[in-house]
């Protein structure tokens, strides 16, 4: 039902709107229109007085709906909704109309051309508020449960977190084992702890508590709903040790079976092993069986049979969450063959290989039966290509290689280490490392990008040649037993599995994307979709476990409310139009079109929890059943009609006896600002706490505030708690 | 193409340099140095030919004599790295380098080296007075001869060979291209540069630069002079009043001034007194030994103790001859030749590049 008696108030904003635009002229004009009860212009519409004013007008004319033409919808929707809802309307039935980011400070040259645009704009508001709808929000109750995916230490910090804010914590792991790659990393920066001690660690708290629940060989396969209330399906791939197993005899047999890992290199080893962990103190304590191999080696099999169960099958799991935390984290950059000599040479081998060299060679570094006494390093390999495609620097592979060039100083003696680098990044406290490998005799050459190292393995040892740039670019040559290419990190090889089950966007770097590297750091577009750890870029242990852990703290916030309300902005079915084609369900990314039946009829169904409002199933639907709430045809086309509509605008009048006033007003500037100045001097504040503390009407506050405002001698500083007024500060 | 040589950093720790290695190569030092210049930029590229072990490179530079350490670089680094302790100890390895007989760098490696040549030496000369009875006029006689040939020989023997060696370096083997003219030409920085030391004065100008400006001066001064007195007009023996009063006050600066030296080396204030080689207490200790003990000596014939002044000038031609046969030919003594050489040679190879442009 069209509304019939709308307010409309039109905004000076000090004179910030009305310098330009013809606000008087405006609301005389419109006052006349259809449906138009009253139609005012006012100082300040944001202002404590005017909103009362808007309240008596809605309650005393019984309004049914309103317009307020002023600033930006960012700034004072809240607001206006509000005064909707105090007055006892639908604070749907208003809307937003913005003249002065569009019209008054676009338009400034053509004052003119702004007020003719501002009519438009209000012609359209009005015409959309009077099809606009009284609408509830969508209220979604909330699960106290949260999945996070991926059990590196990233996932197994926040788990920890999440469990003791007293949220249910699945966790998922891919990988049988759990601890990701610092489970590999050996000796860590910065505090040279054991990364399988610290992956220990947090395994052996994680088991100890009751509301976290572990799976490993959990391979994600669908998510479904939206904020508050997912259901998250994960396949779960067996172990084939049997259940009711003597671990001890497990224990046994595994290292009856499998010998130490042959290849001392070698990150994970399953080859040619019937049963396997990715290292021995790998936790869960429970080794995995492959079980083609199992059944190949049939004499083996026969001997243990009471250890294996060979019949246990693929389990498929429902969760419900609320939310979704993603710590999935990266894959090693893998150098190509050639690359720095990589492949072509067995003395050339990557960072991560070497980590694990000097991991398992205790007093003498011994690599292919011969002793190693210099190591060059290569940094860069894999980053920062100007022209490649992983233009990132991965942040800790400096401090990562240094770290492990002062080890070969601690552990063996005379290991002479150089460093061939284009720029050295131990920032914050790693610098030290830094400054003590050179302390240590390390010797550090930079080249850059354009003109890089070259390795000749034609010798007996690697001759590396690099030209200097802290030798005014001299070729400077030295030979070494063993090259170590300095490999960073790359998204991981899978990441679109997950990215496209729970619609992470993924960035240029490949790397999945925050909505705002500031100021939503962990939030993806997905709402309750978080991510955390290495999975969103190249980050250490200590910037990982952060990340996560806001993301922790975020999901907690979130669900332990209880409900969640949404905009009511979804898509709406017309069930007579509709003749299940299931077009619209094809293309909904969002899964939240489903097939129902309505008194015998198949009709398409949306769910409000999950519907984002984006629009895409309308356009498709050929008997045209879709509407988007909020965004009617009536609603849309209406608005095109109001911008459209022609008006005769008269040139603004400057009556003398005004501009006088305007000149008084003027001379009172320099006290008043220079009032506000020394009060915002190292503070900020309000505008209500301004007024107050000035003794001043809010009005002239706000109008004095809103000019310095444009002139840039404040600027606003954040919404304040109850998310009612802005703060200001002095712009520096 | 130059090869990394990773175990010079061990050598030339033994001619004194201090964590060099923690050097980043940031350039402060150069950027503060007064002396480094566009065409002679130093300490940084020095340090990384040291950290590099580029030993060609070093050896053909004339960079360590055109520091004059104000220890500038030292105070403003932001590792610590002490460039200036750096070159210092670049100008000892580069001395020994100079040095076709291989004992400087012995010298400067080893203290053992300098205390067995210093106890041969007391021994030698022990032995020698024995072998003349004690008799302590013939000694002076053979004492004041010695002194005469000792110049001649360590400057026919060691120094000139080995300004020959620089020579060839820093000039020849870069073939540096100047005409026989500009050695004429230059040659006035020689002699400014030997006698008063203008380049400390380009350092920053406080007052501690132009106090150690002047007391190397009059060191310098009063060293050559007393070195004459004593050779050719024969202090020790001369009824001429004014010598004797010229000798006194010769003698006084030297004594004075080392005094203060050493003073300075064992508060170590300054950068430039902070790391004392041996070389360096050997060089200030010896001298102040040898004013004071020609002071003495002189003072002992005016006032007529002449039975305590034998052993007195035992001690004084001790000093004296260790000084003459370890000190000045391998020590730290050659600096006075080696830098004014260095500029010297700076300049031809100055003109050189002009010529080739
Ligand atoms: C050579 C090297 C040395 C390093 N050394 C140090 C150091 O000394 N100190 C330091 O602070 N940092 C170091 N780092 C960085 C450190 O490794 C990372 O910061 C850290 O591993 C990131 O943790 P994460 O949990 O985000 O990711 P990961 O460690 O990669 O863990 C991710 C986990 O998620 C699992 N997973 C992936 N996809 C899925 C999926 N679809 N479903 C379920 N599970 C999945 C993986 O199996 C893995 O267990 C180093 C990095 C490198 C490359
Ligand atoms: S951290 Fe260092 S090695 Fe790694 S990409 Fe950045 S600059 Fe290169
Ligand atoms: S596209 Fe239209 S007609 Fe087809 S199922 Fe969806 S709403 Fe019904
Ligand atoms: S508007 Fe349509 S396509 Fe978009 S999420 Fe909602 S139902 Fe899906
Ligand atoms: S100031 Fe120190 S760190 Fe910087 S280049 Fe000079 S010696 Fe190296
Ligand atoms: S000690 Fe002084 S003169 Fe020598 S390099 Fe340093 S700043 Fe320059």
């Amino acid at each position: 039902m069209k509304k019939q008696r709308i307010g409309v108030y039109i905004c000076h904003c000090g004179g910030n709107i009305s310098d330009y635009v013809d606000v008087e002229q405006l609301s005389k004009l419109i006052k006349d229109e259809e449906g138009i009860i009253i139609s005012k212009d006012v100082m300040f519409a944001c202002a404590d007085s005017n909103q009362k004013d808007m309240i008596q007008d809605i309650q005393d004319q019984k309004l049914d709906a309103i317009v307020v033409a002023s600033c930006s919808p960012k700034l004072h929707t809240h607001t206006f909704r509000n005064v909707a809802i105090r007055a006892g309307i639908n604070q749907y039935n208003y809307a937003q109309v913005n003249i002065r980011e569009q019209c008054s400070w676009a338009h400034s040259d053509t004052p003119m051309d702004a007020t003719i645009k501002a009519y438009g704009l209000i012609r359209a508001g009005m015409n959309r508020v009077s099809y606009s709808e009284a609408l509830e929000n969508v209220e979604i109750k909330t699960h106290r449960a949260v999945a996070i995916v991926g059990a590196g230490v990233a996932g197994m910090r926040a788990a920890i977190d999440s469990a003791r804010m007293g949220n249910h914590v699945y966790l998922l792991e891919k990988d049988f084992f759990v601890g990701g790659h610092v489970a590999q990393a050996g000796k860590l920066y910065p505090t040279n702890e054991d990364g399988k001690e610290v992956v220990s660690k947090l395994y052996n708290t994680i088991r100890q508590m009751p509301n976290i629940t572990l799976f490993t060989g959990a391979h994600l396969e669908r998510v479904s709903g939206s904020v508050g209330s997912f259901t998250v399906e994960v396949k779960i791939s067996p172990r084939y040790i049997a259940t009711n197993a003597d671990p001890q005899k497990v224990h046994r047999v595994f290292t009856d079976c499998c010998p130490e890992n042959s290849n001392p290199l070698l990150y994970k080893d399953k080859e040619h092993r019937i049963m396997y962990k990715s290292y021995p103190e790998a936790c869960p304590d429970i080794p995995v069986v492959d079980v083609e191999r199992l059944q190949s080696n049939v004499a083996f099999y026969e001997k243990y049979k009471d250890i294996f169960d060979v019949n246990q099958q693929l389990q498929l799991l429902k969760l419900n969450v609320g939310s979704v935390l993603v710590t999935t984290g990266f894959d090693f950059y893998q150098p190509t063959e050639g690359e720095f000599g990589f492949k072509q040479s067995d003395k050339v081998i990557t960072l991560p290989e070497f980590k694990k060299l000097v991991e398992s060679n205790s007093d003498q570094l011994i690599y292919n039966g011969k002793p190693i006494s210099s190591v060059a390093f290569i940094y860069c390999v894999g980053n920062r290509q100007t022209k490649g495609e992983n233009k990132y620097c991965s942040r800790q592979c400096c401090a990562a290689t240094i770290h492990t060039s002062i080890q070969l100083h601690e552990k063996y003696k005379g290991v002479k280490a150089y460093h061939v680098y284009r720029d050295i990044r131990t920032y914050g406290k790693q610098e030290l490392l830094y400054q003590k490998s050179s302390q240590l005799g390390d010797i550090y050459l930079k080249y850059e990008e354009k003109e890089p190292p070259v390795i000749d393995c034609s010798g007996t040892r690697p001759l590396v040649k690099v030209k200097d740039y802290l030798t005014s670019k001299k070729e400077i040559s030295f030979d070494t037993d063993l090259v170590v290419l300095v490999t960073g990190m790359v998204a991981r090889e899978d990441r679109t599995e997950i990215a496209s089950i729970l619609k992470i966007p993924i960035g240029s770097d490949k790397f999945y994307n925050e909505i705002h590297p500031k100021l939503k750091p962990v939030e993806t577009v997905i709402g309750g979709v978080y991510i955390g750890g290495a999975c969103q870029g190249p980050k250490n242990i200590a910037e990982s476990v952060q990340s996560a852990l806001s993301g922790a703290a975020k999901i907690n916030a979130l669900i332990k409310r209880g409900t969640i309300a949404l905009e009511p902005i979804v898509a709406r079915i017309n069930a007579d139009a509709c003749v299940w084609c299931g077009k619209c369900a094809e293309v909904c990314e969002y899964d939240a079109i489903k097939m129902v039946e309505l008194n015998g009829k198949q009709i398409a169904e949306v769910n409000p929890a999950t519907c984002k409002g984006c629009g895409i199933c309308a356009p498709v639907c050929q008997p045209d059943a879709i509407e988007i709430v909020q965004y009617t045809n009536n609603e849309i086309e209406s608005m095109i009609d109001g911008f459209m509509s022609q008006v005769d605008i008269k040139e603004k009048e400057v009556d003398a006896e005004s501009h006088e006033e305007a000149k008084a007003g003027m001379k009172e500037y320099p006290q008043v600002w220079n009032q506000i100045v020394t009060l915002l001097d190292g503070q900020k504040l309000t505008i209500p706490q301004i007024s107050e503390q000035l003794g001043q009407e809010s009005n002239v506050i706000t109008y004095h505030l809103m000019t310095m405002n444009k002139y840039s001698v404040v600027e606003p500083a954040g919404l304040d708690d109850d998310e009612a007024y802005f703060y200001y500060k002095l712009k520096k | 193409m130059p090869h990394i040589n990773p175990d010079f950093s061990t050598e030339i720790k033994k001619y004194g340099a201090k964590d060099f290695e923690l050097c980043f190569n940031c350039g402060n030092c150069t950027a503060i140095c007064s002396l480094s210049t566009a065409n002679e930029s130093f300490p940084r590229e020095m340090i990384r030919y040291s950290t590099l072990g580029l030993e060609n490179e070093l050896k053909s530079s004339l960079k360590p004599w055109l520091c004059y350490y104000c220890g500038e670089c030292s105070s403003d680094c932001p590792r610590q790295a002490h460039p200036g302790e750096l070159m210092m100890s670049l100008r000892r390895w580069i001395t020994a380098k100079y040095d076709w007989t291989g004992l400087a760098g012995l010298f400067y490696k080893y203290i053992a080296a300098y205390i067995i040549g210093f106890l041969l030496i007391i021994a030698g000369v022990i032995a020698f007075a024995s072998l003349k009875d004690f008799n302590q006029e013939v000694i002076m006689h053979y004492g004041h001869y010695f002194e005469m040939f000792a110049i001649a020989g360590v400057f026919a023997v060691v120094l000139v060979p080995n300004i020959i060696r620089m020579w060839i370096y820093t000039i020849i083997k870069p073939k540096v291209k100047a005409p026989f003219k500009s050695y004429l030409s230059a040659f006035s920085e020689l002699i400014v540069h030997m006698f008063i030391q203008k380049r400390t004065l380009s350092c920053e100008d406080t007052r501690e630069t132009r106090i150690r400006w002047f007391e190397h001066l009059i060191l310098v001064i009063g060293y050559l002079s007393l070195l004459f007195t004593t050779v050719f007009l024969d202090w020790f023996g001369s009824q001429n009043l004014f010598v004797i009063v010229l000798g006194y006050i010769q003698s006084a600066i030297i004594f004075v001034v080392t005094f203060d030296f050493v003073l300075k080396r064992i508060k170590k204030k300054s950068e430039l007194h902070k790391f004392s080689h041996p070389s360096d207490w050997f060089f200030v200790i010896w001298l102040f030994f040898m004013g004071i003990t020609a002071f003495m000596i002189r003072l002992f014939i005016d006032v007529n103790i002449i039975e305590n002044n034998f052993w007195l000038y035992l001690f004084h031609l001790i000093i004296l001859v260790q000084w003459a046969v370890i000190i000045v030919p391998f020590g730290k003594w050659t600096h006075f030749l080696y830098r004014s050489f260095a500029m010297y040679f700076s300049r031809i190879q100055e003109i050189g590049a002009l010529l080739k442009k």
